[in-house]
């Protein structure tokens, strides 16, 4: 029903924040490659608007805005003196992480600790910097730190009843034992607060959404915002499958209730999504990632799927494994990104969707975690991964939605892009090596009033599970102390052993960039400005440029 | 408003695991999907074409999740069918004594819908005869009083799976010849509830 579309909360909220909660112009320090973009003019920026929620990234999920949260607000109006100290500590911090990260204590946890009082310190204030490795062993902790990499996540009521655990209960529950206890008197504590638990080698995050408690004890190097963050994401993943309303309306009847009846057979999905957060960068990032194709054949697309609209349809989305090819959404109605990667996660966790047309409530909980819409969900061709996603708010409208995707198939048809597009689903990624920097390894770009980001494939020397994940940890790093709430940072450089890191951060957009160990800063600068100039000559190609409404 | 004329909506029943999805992807494409076990998410639509008597029917099938999450919700998948195929696991007494509420709330909101009782995974059985968890007889003297047909099938062997959809299709087609004369109106596709914001008080 069209009047419920009007009852969300979130978006109109955070729809205000035009001008990016970092907008700090200074940081645009003369060593920057290329003056300060204005939002909306970098490369990656829609010509028509955006077709997402405006946000700021991960604090969207853990500023009070959403309920209360641990971080606090930034530190507004700091000069070009603080910035240099600033970045003489991250380089320390950096080359004391230079055992690459592993699971040891960070330096810069401790200063976040101090700035915060609402945590508990567990482990002995002594051994945190003898536990810092150095040299030689440096490699095997490095491979042990990463067979050991786990992350124990579960779910409890309030009333300490088990809603999910991702590892089965009994592993979860032997790991945690002692921490079980001080999480009793957490919950005396008030409620939507984010607190941890620092024991050595490991650190317990807390996060309080009432009814529900999320807790994760974690061997990774994350900073516990990040830790906070994907545990926010677990919780919205269960108001996606309730809605808010009827997850409160149970625990009021009942304080007690087994939540894992109604969760049943939703464990995979959950799962699915803490391992989607290790490996993909959409989630750290808050956006999405396009399918790369021809500007023409995508725009194509997107008029096809505008005009097979329906009344009731909120949001019409075409993806494949994670990519976005399309998104058309009703005028005056945004998805945010958190909603977007709900519905990526779902469509991936599950084969069911490969036979006939799936018709199923959702609950879009940044976008109104009151209330159900139903989507629909096909792929387009069986041997394809071009999956139809079509939003809609009446429960009751499957045939005609159905009939949306036969349209939206006849014109894709009649327009003759179907071949195109099928092409370009050959060639899910480009490779590094297309901008032509020598000892560029990899990158990520994020146009921020898009909210789209592109990345190329991730290529030797990142060749394993672990190699990858260790890449992703160091854009982690680097994305937590360029967000970091009581003192981020614009401008991160990073000469480490086994490779150099870049991190900028300007108002308008996010860049990571990973070099070989071997370029000098000079180099690195020059070749980001190269980066820069390529992707403006690739943005119709790897971006939304033309995101289209009904 | 519908692309696919659908003749009659046939819905799948039971609780999960029982072999709803098994048993369509059988009949449909008359294949069995081996792997884990993936779980329907809400209900799965497909459209089948058959022919009884000479006369072409459609039906459309909705494979139902059968989790307790959705229940509250599957009044819309089931409303206005012609049959409910109403599963339960031959090799699982559990899943029979739960019938009772699938059969309850049909008889109470769809008067029209037709009753199959279907006992799922018979090649198990066959295999082992002390599998069986359900018995026949008692089956039988339950249908016969809710007045449905039983079936027992695999979707494994396909063993009597087409004789459970050709005999819903022929019924529909009896069925309708007869209702046509009683009455006037179908089924009201458009026809809306006051809120897609169902009740969630189910418990
Ligand atoms: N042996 C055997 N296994 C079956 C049969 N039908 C379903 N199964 C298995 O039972 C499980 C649940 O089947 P599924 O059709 O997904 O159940 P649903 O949840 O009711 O849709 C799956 O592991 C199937 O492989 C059958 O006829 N024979
Ligand atoms: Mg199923």
């Amino acid at each position: 029903m069209a009047a419920d579309v009007h009852k969300k909360k979130s978006w109109e909220v955070s729809n205000g924040l035009l001008a990016p909660a970092d907008g700090q112009h200074v940081a645009e320090r003369s060593e920057s490659p290329t003056p300060g973009l204005a939002q909306g003019t970098e490369p990656g920026a829609g010509q028509e608007g955006a077709m997402f929620v405006h946000t700021r990234s991960y604090e969207d999920l853990t500023s009070s805005e959403d309920g209360g949260a641990a971080s606090q607000s930034p530190e507004e109006g700091q000069g070009d003196q603080d910035d240099q100290i600033k970045m003489e500590q991250i380089s320390k911090d950096f080359s004391e992480l230079s055992t690459q990260l592993t699971g040891v204590v960070l330096d810069f946890e401790e200063e976040m600790r101090q700035s915060k009082d609402d945590k508990l310190d567990l482990s002995p204030q002594t051994s945190r910097h003898d536990s810092v490795l150095s040299g030689k062993e440096e490699e095997d902790v490095t491979m042990d730190a990463w067979r050991m990499h786990q992350k124990h996540v579960f779910v409890l009521s309030e009333a300490g009843k088990p809603v999910y655990s991702r590892y089965g209960s009994e592993e979860a529950l032997s790991s945690t034992m002692g921490v079980m206890m001080a999480l009793v008197s957490f919950l005396e504590a008030e409620k939507n607060a984010i607190r941890s638990i620092h024991a050595d080698g490991y650190k317990v995050v807390f996060v309080r959404r009432s009814p529900l408690v999320l807790v994760a004890v974690a061997r990774t190097r994350q900073s516990e915002q990040d830790i906070a963050h994907e545990l926010l994401y677990i919780y919205y993943q269960i108001l996606s499958l309730l809605t808010w309303t009827q997850l409160n309306h149970i625990f009021q009847q009942k304080q007690n209730y087994d939540l894992r009846r109604l969760l049943a057979g939703s464990e995979r999905i959950t799962d699915n999504l803490l391992d989607l957060m290790a490996r993909d960068p959409s989630f750290l990032m808050g956006a999405a990632r396009c399918l790369p194709m021809a500007a023409g054949v995508r725009d194509a697309v997107s008029t096809s799927l505008q005009q097979a609209r329906a009344k009731s349809l909120v949001f019409s989305i075409l993806l494949s494994r994670n990519q976005l090819v399309s998104l058309v959404r009703k005028k005056d109605q945004f998805l945010h990104p958190i909603d977007l990667h709900l519905l990526f996660n779902l469509i991936s966790s599950s084969s069911s969707f490969r036979e006939g047309e799936a018709w199923t409530p959702i609950c879009l909980p940044k976008f109104n975690s009151c209330g159900f819409f139903h989507a629909h969900i096909s792929y387009l061709e069986q041997d394809t991964d071009l999956c139809l996603l079509l939003v809609s708010t009446d429960r009751e409208d499957f045939f005609t939605v159905s009939d949306c995707k036969r349209r939206f198939q006849e014109r894709l048809k009649k327009r003759g892009v179907y071949h195109a597009l099928r092409e370009a689903l050959l060639t899910p990624f480009y490779s590094v090596s297309q901008v032509g920097i020598s000892d560029l390894r990899h990158f990520i770009y994020k146009s921020k009033s898009s909210g789209l980001f592109t990345s190329p494939e991730i290529e030797a020397p990142y060749v394993s599970e672990e190699e990858k994940e260790r890449l992703l940890g160091l854009y982690q790093y680097l994305h937590s102390r360029a967000h970091n709430s009581s003192r981020p940072l614009k401008n991160i450089y990073f000469t480490g052993q086994n490779e150099n890191l870049l991190a900028w951060v300007t108002s308008a957009f996010e860049l990571y960039v990973c070099f070989s160990p071997l370029t000098t800063k000079a180099a690195a600068v020059g070749a980001v400005n190269k980066l820069m100039k390529w992707i403006r000559r690739e943005e119709d190609h790897l971006f939304i440029l033309m995101p289209q409404t009904y | 408003m519908s692309g696919q004329r659908v003749d009659a909506k046939v819905v799948m029943l039971g609780k999960e695991y029982v072999g709803k999805t098994s048993l369509v992807e059988r009949y449909v494409h008359n294949r069995f999907l081996v792997g884990p076990y993936q779980n329907t998410i809400g209900a799965a639509f497909v459209a089948k074409v058959m022919s009884v008597a000479g006369r072409t029917v459609t039906l459309g099938i909705w494979d139902t999740a059968g989790s307790e999450r959705y229940e509250a919700m599957s009044r819309i998948y089931y409303r206005g069918a012609k049959a409910a195929i109403v599963c339960y696991d031959l090799t699982d007494s559990s899943s029979f004594q739960q019938e009772n509420l699938w059969v309850h709330e049909l008889q109470n909101f769809e008067e029209h819908c037709r009753i199959y009782l279907c006992g799922t995974k018979s090649d198990l059985l066959d295999e082992d005869r002390r599998k069986r968890g359900v018995d026949f007889h008692d089956v039988q003297d339950y249908a016969d009083e809710i007045k449905a047909e039983l079936f027992e099938t695999s979707s494994k062997t396909g063993q009597n799976v087409d004789e459970l959809f050709q005999k819903v299709a022929e019924d529909y087609v009896h069925f309708t010849a007869f209702q046509v004369m009683t009455e006037e109106k179908g089924v009201d596709l458009s026809q809306k509830s006051g809120t897609y914001f169902y009740s969630c008080c189910h418990h």
